[in-house]
């Protein structure tokens, strides 16, 4: 990674990023929160998928995110493979509070490491943590820094909080996927940037477009070249700063 | 040789109906459309229309002058002929309308009773494109025979236009007159001539009715305002009310008036009105066109939407269809809407209309009234946003004057318009799996890569999905795209000309931003080019040119411009081709999709089944329940057809849009939630284990119990085999334990299982090898109670379901273990084994009863044991026979012998030491003189006294299982293993059906009614059983039916000795009073029955002398009508058939 994009100095790049999860998990804030910065009521009739960019920038490059917001109603989910047919990243939601949510989310991994293209980028992201007791400080850390939840925190379950996913239950089947892993609040903003920063350092310079006109080529090789070992540690790697 | 073909004729329209609803599963020619669905779709009628005649005509449009004429003034032809437009095409006749129209359409049967898309020129049913006109019958006033040359066969027909005016009694309604004249032969002439008479006897009754509906349109209000119509006469005219019109009335319509130029489109559209007849009666000439090329009025244009959709016939019809479906389902609760209530905010937020409570009111309503009548599509989003957008425009009067107060009877114009959206106009686009969206995306795509091939290789090269561009564009129909003034615009020929201008629009719009587009590489870039051409539509498409006028056109209406002229080759007919073409993969994908979908939000349960397994159950589940429906569909149709008394229809209206035009039978295409009902388990699992299939297939199944199939198929053998219920497949059979089975797997109690249900249903069954667990998953299946015990009757009912699984052998199903292959080697040993088990069952029922518990051990007799003994004997010598033909073969139940039982002799004790006297209802026992009188009868009775309760518990039963090896043995592979499912492949030609992995091949196979593959199955194992050629077969079925016959004389004896304790119970006197209570019975159910008899004899008196006078007296009173006045014998005269009211 280090010695890439030598003859350009910062390369821009588009990557195509789909959002799947279960209804009123907080896609759509998550997106919100990532692009404007903002929390607040969608008023936004989504009609199929909602589209929006943002730019993040890297050390070494640019990416730009071309984000799909996939509409929440269950029937839309038939729509879903249009839209992470060619998608390079995905951003899988469920909600700490609620245990079916992950249960749909593990579905769309198993549908993406089945049907989207073999070197996707899949990040699993349990949102609402602000809804998470707050009493655990730690808890907070455990998130922020993924693998670091070791604890057993048996008092999660009994305190007065609302959650219901236990940190350690995804964590442990992200690992097992080698799936990317953050809890996130897009109400408070918590871990959003983080999540898109990761994904972007996660995504293989093989498997970037160019600017455009650049790409042609590149793209029709995308599907082969991009192949990608991510482990564990890969998700905490070196933070780089993200312009938004 | 005209009866004939007249015969001929009217076969086909019977048989047709089947052919538009024959589905997936038929071959490509029978999936197109019928022809009563192209004829509905061309003129937009309701689903209860049917082509009934069609002839070649000449319509002739009187010039203007005359077109308010009186009634009486008829003008003769030929002086007309010079005059005004004439119109050659097809007159058509249904039931209840009268339609023209130049375009080339015939949907007449041709010979071959195809359902061909070349025979309906070229609209194939796009909608009420060319010039002409739908009248419904009841708005023609009179019709006229015109004198005219021989050959010549010329009528006039009058209508009721501006019927709202003519309430008063002095007023004269404008009636509106046209010619047309016959061009066919004198009987297919007169033949026409017949069925419009008939029709409009008919259509006498829906006048008011139909005042009731013109009434709130604003074209009344538009041509009554101008006054120069009447203004001399009565005065009440003056106070009608301007009709509401939509949202915009009061919140303002979208764009700006002036700039949109209404006044003057008013204008034009009061001329044209007046000229051509409004609403019902509304005549479509090429200005009409035109007119609404240019975009509607805002007033104007709920009701030319209406018209032009037909949702007004659909409302004409039933008109108090929206009211009644919001109050029958007033405060009832749905997933439907609990999501439409998170849009209603999210619906056009920015109009101010619906930042109101009124529009926000309305928005609900109508979208949760439409989620009750289709339930299947219920609420999909982006109806909200289609449903806000007409809702501006879309209003009746808002003080209805005939028809009933009820408020929201005022939006029941948006309510018909989404019906007829949903399922008509975007078929499959709003449905649960939304097909028909993805399917026209697919369609969409193809028409690029035809129409602009640089365009689409761009796009494939830089690997941008078109269609997650323009997938919103059709599916809120630009509402949410375009700016509203322009979408609406769009509408506004959408709902005239069809589907179709949807992708002629959206082909046009790439076209013009083809330069750019080629320029994008990537989905943002692509997005954000059409997106900012959509912001500048009401620009100038030519800024920069000298000439004025050019500069004067708009984007939007170049786009017009594009869109119709260089894209008029994209006909209705193109999009059903390519719909054709596209259909069965888009489908397949769906299915694939849902199927993956599915079997992973199984649970966990189903992770004790294989992968293979729980696909097969997806295949096998879907393939019943779709098979079924598909049947129950065609028997219905059959039935209605043998009903077609032809009035019922009218009502059903409902059910008759969603009807015969859906296809239904595919995961694809329907809703998720399908569910099994009791007989499609049993069809589902004759498929699976073949003791499912029954032994007695009907006719008169008495296997079937309730279900008595025969009113399905009573008529149908005129016209092909009769239709089993079951398809083709094998009959099941119907036995307790499948109702058991069924009861116990319906966890929710909806007494009909889900996918769901089934495989958590076979993960207990055959997810566990565990000999224990299906010992107690067996025990539990008859603890009806859940009390942990199982009484007599469920034991006899336990050994009667081990018969009933092992009847057809249970050899190769339990072969797999060897240790059992060890134990009776050799294949010729099977039907020794299967013997074997029937012993070893009936060994069971002794052991079960020697080992049970009374139901009151503190009572235990230690009695008589002596006495028991002999009833014992008695018992067992009545049944001796039956127990020698079961204790063929080895000597299974020695062990019995051995058992610590009471009885020192005798290993035939089933029932030994119970004798409680416990029970209240036989005081009798502890009575010796009755004893005497009835030795007799208890001596059998005893040994099967239901009076003497005794359960066994799960250790009990246990325990007798695990006595027997070859219970045992069922017990612990030969249960399960009864089920085939994939990983246990059948012998023969079943394996092909157990490789299925995807629904599609399942579907397939449905296609095939699912005869080759169950009947695969099914023959499979059956060959499985017995090796061929082997006498076995015949002598094991003696045996089985022999053990059955045991069980049923244990239960016969059963029933006789409680009918005997009862009749004892019921009297401590005696037999005399027995016998009295019988006279007695006896006397008075004779004459009840005379009292019965009676009775049915009066109602039928009642009911034929209440019908008759109705029936006769139809004609002459109720309807006004003048019948057919033959003026003169001649043929030639002239004939009037007079309607006046
Ligand atoms: N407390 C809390 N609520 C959230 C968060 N993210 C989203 N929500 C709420 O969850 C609901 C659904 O959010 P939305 O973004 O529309 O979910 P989507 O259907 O997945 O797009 C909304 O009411 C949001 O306000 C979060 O991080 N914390
Ligand atoms: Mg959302």
């Amino acid at each position: 990674m280090a010695d890439s994009g030598a003859s350009q100095p910062k390369p821009s790049s588009s990557v195509k990023l789909v959002l799947l999860g279960e209804a009123a998990v907080g896609k759509s804030s998550l997106v919100m929160r990532f692009v404007n910065n903002d929390f607040q009521e969608n008023k936004e009739p989504t009609i199929g998928a909602a589209f929006l960019t943002q730019k993040c920038n890297l050390p070494t490059r640019t990416i730009k995110f071309e984000i799909w917001d996939t509409a929440g109603q269950e029937r839309f989910a038939s729509l879903a493979p249009m839209y992470y047919r060619n998608a390079q990243a995905a951003l899988v939601v469920y909600d700490i509070t609620k245990p079916s949510s992950l249960t749909k989310a593990q579905h769309w991994v198993a549908e993406l490491q089945r049907q989207a293209s073999p070197g996707i980028v899949i990040a699993l992201v349990g949102n609402k943590y602000d809804l998470a007791s707050p009493s655990g400080g730690d808890n907070a850390e455990d998130a922020d820094a993924a693998p670091a939840a070791e604890g057993e925190n048996p008092e999660e379950e009994d305190s007065a909080d609302a959650r219901r996913v236990p940190t350690k239950t995804a964590k442990a089947y992200a690992d097992e996927e080698s799936l990317l892993f953050f809890e996130t609040s897009a109400k408070t903003g918590m871990n959003v940037a983080e999540v898109f920063t990761a994904i972007a350092n996660a995504i293989p310079e093989t498997s970037l477009k160019g600017p455009r006109g650049v790409g042609g080529q590149t793209n029709l090789n995308r599907q082969e070249d991009a192949r990608v070992n991510l482990t564990g540690g890969r998700a905490e790697g070196p933070k780089e700063g993200c312009a938004c | 040789m005209f009866n004939l073909t007249n015969l001929v004729q009217k076969a086909q329209q019977l048989i047709e109906p089947t052919l538009s609803i024959a589905g997936p599963t038929s071959s490509e020619r029978d999936r197109r459309p019928s022809k009563a669905t192209l004829f509905r779709h061309q003129f937009r009628l309701p689903e209860s229309q049917s082509p009934l005649q069609e002839i070649t005509a000449e319509l002739t449009l009187s010039p203007h002058h005359t077109t308010r004429g009186t009634p009486g003034d008829v003008t003769s032809p030929e002086k007309e002929r010079g005059q005004g437009n004439h119109y050659v095409g097809k007159l058509h006749l249904s039931e209840q309308y009268l339609c023209f129209s130049t375009q080339g359409s015939s949907f007449l049967n041709s010979a071959s009773l195809s359902s061909s898309s070349s025979f309906t020129g070229q609209t194939h049913g796009a909608g009420p494109a060319g010039n002409g006109f739908t009248l419904p019958l009841c708005a023609i006033r009179r019709v006229e025979r015109l004198h005219s040359q021989s050959y010549m066969f010329a009528l006039a027909i009058t209508t009721w236009n501006g019927l709202a005016d003519s309430k008063s009694k002095n007023a004269v309604p404008s009636g509106q007159k046209l010619t047309v004249q016959l061009a066919g032969s004198r009987i297919q002439c007169e033949r026409f001539c017949d069925g419009l008479k008939k029709g409009l006897r008919e259509g006498v009754r829906e006048v008011e009715n139909l005042r009731a509906v013109v009434m709130q349109c604003y074209s009344e209000y538009l041509l009554s305002e101008d006054g120069d119509d009447k203004s001399h006469g009565d005065g009440g005219k003056k106070t009608r009310e301007h009709p509401d019109t939509g949202l915009g009335m009061v919140f303002k319509y979208p764009g700006n008036a002036r700039k949109l130029r209404d006044a003057t489109k008013i204008r034009l559209w009061r001329e044209y009105l007046r000229e051509n007849g409004r609403s019902a009666t509304l005549i479509r000439q090429p200005t009409f066109h035109k007119l609404i090329r240019v975009g509607l009025p805002n007033r104007l244009r709920g009701e030319i939407w209406e018209l032009t959709s037909g949702a007004f016939f659909l409302r004409l019809q039933n008109p108090k269809l929206y009211t009644e479906t919001l109050a029958k389902y007033s405060g009832r609760e749905s997933l439907a809407i609990d999501e439409i209530e998170k849009d209603l905010n999210r619906s056009l937020p920015e109009y101010p209309g619906f930042q109101s409570e009124e529009g926000i009111g309305r928005l609900r309503r109508v979208l949760t009234a439409y989620s009750w009548t289709n339930a299947d599509v219920g609420y999909c989003q982006a109806m909200n946003i289609v449903v806000a957008a007409l809702l501006m425009y879309v209003r009746p009067w808002l003080t209805l004057i005939l028809s009933n107060t009820s408020r929201y009877q005022s939006e029941t114009q948006a309510f018909f318009l989404l019906s007829i959206l949903c399922d008509r106009l975007l078929p499959g686009y709003y449905s649960t799996t939304m097909y028909g969206t993805l399917l026209d995306q697919r369609v969409f795509e193809s028409l690029v890569e035809k129409t602009m091939p640089i365009l689409w290789d761009h796009l494939v090269k830089y690997d941008v999905q078109l269609s997650v561009v323009s997938l919103p564009w059709f599916l809120s129909l630009y509402i949410n795209s375009m700016p509203l003034i322009f979408a609406f615009r769009v509408l506004d020929v959408f709902f005239l000309e069809g589907p179709k201008v949807l992708f002629q629009i959206g082909l046009a719009i790439l076209r013009i931003n083809g330069e750019e587009l080629l320029d994008a590489t990537d989905d943002g870039t692509f997005i954000s080019v059409l997106k900012s051409y959509f912001a500048r539509l009401d620009e100038s498409a030519h800024p920069k040119s000298e000439n004025p006028k050019l500069r004067a056109v708009t984007r939007f209406q170049e786009l017009m411009v594009v869109a119709f002229k260089e894209f008029a080759g994209i006909t209705q007919n193109t999009i059903s081709e390519q719909r054709a073409k596209h259909k069965d993969l888009v489908l397949a994908n769906i299915e694939s999709f849902a199927k993956r979908t599915s079997i992973r939000n199984l649970g966990p349960e189903s992770k004790r089944l294989s992968v293979n397994d729980l696909s097969f159950l997806y295949d096998r589940f879907f393939a019943t329940v779709y098979a079924r429906e598909q049947r129950a569909l065609i028997m219905q149709q059959e039935a209605d057809r043998k009903a077609k008394a032809g009035k019922a229809k009218a009502t059903e209206i409902v059910t008759g849009f969603a009807g015969s035009s859906v296809e239904q039978g595919r995961v694809g295409l329907g809703p998720s939630d399908t569910q099994m009902d009791y007989d499609g388990f049993r069809e589902f699992l004759a498929g699976i284990a073949k003791w499912a299939v029954t032994d007695s297939p009907s006719p008169p199944p008495e296997s079937n119990g309730t279900q008595s199939p025969h009113s399905y198929f009573g008529g149908s053998t005129r016209t092909r085999p009769p239709m089993s219920q079951w398809g083709s497949g094998p009959e099941p059979a119907d036995h307790d334990f499948m109702k058991r089975l069924f009861r116990r797997w319906d966890t929710d109690m909806t007494d009909a299982l889900t996918l769901q249900n089934v495989v958590t249903g076979f993960a207990q069954v055959k997810g566990t090898k565990d000999i224990m667990s299906n010992i107690s998953y067996f025990f539990e299946l008859y603890d009806d109670d859940g009390d942990g015990r199982v009484d007599r009757e469920g034991i006899l009912r336990i050994s009667e379901a081990l018969l009933f699984l092992s009847r057809r052998g249970l050899g190769d199903t339990a072969s797999p273990s060897p240790s059992l292959t060890d134990l009776h080697a050799g294949s010729p040993e099977r039907g020794n084994r299967d013997e074997q088990f029937l012993s070893s069952v009936s060994a069971f029922i002794r052991r079960c009863f020697e080992y049970a518990d009374p139901d009151h051990p503190s009572n235990q007799g230690n009695r008589d044991v002596d006495e028991v003994k002999d009833d014992l004997d008695n018992f067992a010598i009545g049944a001796d026979d039956e127990d020698d033909l079961i204790d063929f073969g080895s000597e299974p139940n020695t062990p019995v012998a051995n058992s610590p039982s009471q009885s020192k002799h005798h290993t035939k004790t089933p029932l030994s030491p119970v004798t409680s006297t416990t029970n209240p209802l036989t005081p009798t026992q502890s009575n010796s003189s009755d004893k005497d009188r009835h030795l007799k009868a208890k001596e059998a009775n005893l040994a099967l006294d239901p009076n003497k309760p005794l359960h066994i518990t799960l250790p009990t039963f246990r325990m007798v299982i695990l006595a027997d090896e070859i219970l045992e043995q069922f017990f612990e592979i030969g249960f399960s293993a009864s089920f085939k499912l994939a990983d246990a492949p059948l012998p023969s030609s079943a394996s092909s059906s157990s490789n299925l992995t995807t629904f599609s091949n399942a579907g397939k196979q449905v296609a095939a009614n699912a005869a080759v593959g169950m009947a695969g199955v099914v023959g499979g194992a059956g060959a499985g059983v017995v090796p061929p050629g082997k006498g076995l077969r015949g002598m094991l079925d003696n045996i089985v039916s022999d053990g059955m016959r045991v069980a049923a004389e244990v239960r016969r004896r059963m029933d006789e000795a409680q009918k005997e304790m009862d009749r004892e119970a019921k009297s401590g006197q005696g037999r005399e009073r027995d016998e009295d209570d019988e006279e007695e019975e006896r006397g008075e159910v004779g004459a009840k029955d005379a009292d019965l008899l009676e009775g049915a004899e009066t109602a039928d008196v009642d009911t034929r002398s209440g019908s008759t006078p109705d029936l006769l007296g139809a004609p002459q009173e109720g309807t006004e009508v003048k019948t057919t006045r033959n003026r003169s014998a001649s043929d030639a005269s002239r004939r009037v058939l007079e309607f006046e009211r």
